[in-house]
């Protein structure tokens, strides 16, 4: 077990920089996510930890020791890669002990590590078979099988689920973080699914664009987004943003309807543009609240998403385009509704969870 | 017109088009079969005989009688056998050094070698072999077929080698593999059918290589195409023995085809990613 320090490390190819200075401390067994869209460098920034991409500045540090220059063999890591990569030609026991049989690990005890990783993962029955005769759920098994054989100080995953079903993928979730409130080893964790981080990290670093957009627990993010980015990027269904500027004790929106603050107004704010962000879960119906078309009710048994469409703003003519599209709210309630599309319903954000966020750098005023 | 009928003459069509396209090389086989199990008066006869009377089996007889064909024969196999495993040994570690540092134009380079009219260089060579008194011996021969083998090896591999998933040597590398261990224990396993085509192929234009031969081999060094022609040069014109002694130069090629054949298994990166 150890911990991992990477301070301002940059990438670049070329001209191009992928990565922009970044700086992040994981501490002794913790679960750490990398999350962010395709391209944001979260990819690069696990394969400079494993040794696999050259660092093109800063450093990283395994338990205080920079390994910059340390071959990925010297580094002590385990990883699991998308693509499970497992050696084609080698049987499930083979390809786990690998790592160990080039260590020249005593046969007795490679056998002793491999059938208490098979015990953990359920592959007992497997050693014998070979990778193509398993299903995608087993090898993606087999892969974490070959990195918990290692023992290694820090484990890294590539987006580990993300060839597989969605309900194997959420058994996956359960069986990894599993895995980690067992053994506790530092595990550094790259996906693109909120919802993977949300479930299984201690601490989540939102990349975007290459720089880090912010690090938190998975519930702090959610509650408090630092900005626009984060907040609209955690979360599904997403966040509503609603244009407009913040005036007296409240928020006006584009089309002049009025959304509660709760006295949260920020000094010296009055007309100041602004946007105002609520997640679809924190509206409620109510009286006085914005008046919006109902467009689409979609149920899932344990709650009803709905997509509406504010009244009175352009939105509420016929023939929307895709900018009016944008102005749309996403509402997600616990209760089933009898709504139906065309209906008009007025609902009100809690103002104590709500957002405002400067329109032009993004961030939570 | 009813189905099943349809169907059987989509079929008979089907066998024609496919006879029509294979009888160049089959016919040609089928004629050399017949050559060589004929008498020579039927050999000569109008119209042609393709299924003779009486089998003339003396025609095989006759090679392995007369023309030390067993000493010739040998020396084909060490001079291909050679070439090939000096051509594995060194064309398959280059094909992976290229495929990996994506060195394409030293492939090019390799290719022009290839190219270049094997003639251009065999009178230097000879010269060559001459000073260092190879002459008379098959070391001639083994080298210079390499000009042939290695370049084949090369290429294969650098095709097989590229489509090995990268990730596999990444996994590899991280689980504590040096350089040297990645390609012995998990880069060259996995290209195993790579390296049994290039073998095969190495094999085939190695044994069935003339020009060489017939330049740089004496008396005692000569290998099976180089002998078959000379039968047809100083004896008369005996098609029946002739072609008797071709098929028998053939036969080994054939029969390692059709047995390695099985052995090259696609299927073998199957399970190492998704969708295999």
């Amino acid at each position: 077990m150890a911990s991992v320090s990477i301070r301002n490390v940059r990438k670049s190819y070329g001209p191009v920089e992928i990565i922009k200075g970044v700086s992040i401390d994981i501490r002794d067994g913790e679960f750490v996510i990398l999350v962010g869209p395709s391209g944001c460098g979260k990819s690069t920034l696990l394969r400079m930890i494993a040794g696999l991409e050259e660092i093109s500045g800063g450093t990283i540090a395994i338990d205080d020791r920079v390994v910059n220059d340390m071959p990925p063999k010297d580094r002590d890591i385990a990883m699991v890669f998308q693509n499970y990569a497992l050696y084609p030609h080698m049987t499930i026991a083979d390809n786990m002990s690998f790592a160990l049989r080039l260590k020249n690990t005593a046969k007795s005890e490679i056998a002793a590590k491999v059938e208490r990783a098979a015990g953990i993962l359920g592959l007992g029955p497997l050693l014998d078979r070979f990778p193509r005769q398993l299903s995608g759920g087993q090898r993606q098994r087999v892969a974490m099988g070959r990195a918990i054989v290692r023992d290694p100080k820090v484990f890294l995953f590539d987006e580990p689920l993300s060839n597989l079903d969605a309900k194997l993928r959420v058994q996956m979730r359960t069986e990894i973080k599993e895995m980690h409130q067992r053994l506790k080893t530092t595990t550094v964790y790259v996906t693109h699914d909120q919802i993977e981080a949300m479930t299984m990290a201690d601490k989540i670093v939102v990349m975007h664009d290459g720089i880090i957009e912010q690090v938190g627990a998975p519930l702090d993010l959610y509650d408090n987004p630092a900005n626009m980015f984060v907040a609209g990027f955690i979360g599904s269904p997403a966040m509503n943003f609603i244009p407009g500027s913040i005036g007296g004790d409240g928020f006006t929106t584009e089309d002049g309807s009025r959304l509660p603050l709760g006295g949260r107004v920020p000094a010296a704010s009055d007309g100041r543009p602004a946007v105002y962000g609520v997640r679809p879960e924190h509206f409620r119906l109510a009286d006085e609240g914005l008046a919006a078309e109902v467009v689409v009710v979609e149920p899932t048994g344990s709650e009803t998403q709905m997509v509406l469409r504010p009244l009175g703003s352009k939105a509420g003519q016929a023939g929307a385009g895709r900018e009016d599209r944008k102005r749309e709210l996403t509402w997600v309630l616990r209760e089933r509704t009898g709504a139906r599309p065309g209906e008009v319903v007025r609902i009100a954000p809690d103002p104590a969870r709500a957002h405002l966020f400067n329109p032009d750098t993004g961030l939570r005023l | 017109m009813s189905r099943p009928l349809r169907k059987l003459l989509d079929k008979a069509g089907m066998a024609v088009c496919v006879l029509l396209l294979v009888s160049p090389a089959l016919l040609f086989f089928l004629w050399m079969l017949s050559l060589s199990l004929k008498f020579e008066i039927d050999n000569g006869a109008y119209p042609p005989i393709l299924i003779p009377e009486r089998f003339a089996w003396k025609n095989y007889t006759t090679i392995f009688e007369g023309n030390s064909f067993l000493l010739y024969f040998w020396n084909s196999l060490i001079v291909t056998g050679a070439a090939t495993l000096f051509a594995l040994l060194v064309g398959v570690p280059a094909g992976y050094g290229i495929a990996r540092m994506q060195a394409h134009k030293s492939a090019v380079v390799i290719m022009i070698a290839r190219m270049t009219p094997g003639l251009s260089f065999l009178i230097p060579l000879f010269l060559l072999f001459q000073w260092l008194g190879l002459l008379g011996t098959l070391w001639p021969q083994i080298i210079i077929h390499l000009v042939v083998t290695v370049p084949i090896v090369i290429w294969i591999m650098i095709g097989y080698f590229e489509t090995t998933p990268m990730e596999l040597e990444e996994a590899a590398m991280v689980d504590g593999a040096t350089r040297w261990q990645i390609f012995a224990k998990v880069a060259l396993p996995i290209a195993k059918p790579g390296i049994v085509v290039a073998f095969i192929l190495s094999v085939i234009f190695s044994w069935n290589n003339f020009v060489f031969g017939i330049v740089l081999a004496s008396r005692e060094t000569r290998t099976l195409p180089v002998a078959v022609y000379n039968m047809l040069s100083f004896e008369q014109v005996s098609w029946g023995p002739l072609a008797a002694a071709a098929l028998v130069v053939t036969l080994p090629v054939l029969i390692l085809t059709v047995a390695a054949q099985r052995q090259i298994v696609a299927g073998l990166t199957a399970g190492a990613v998704k969708g295999g």
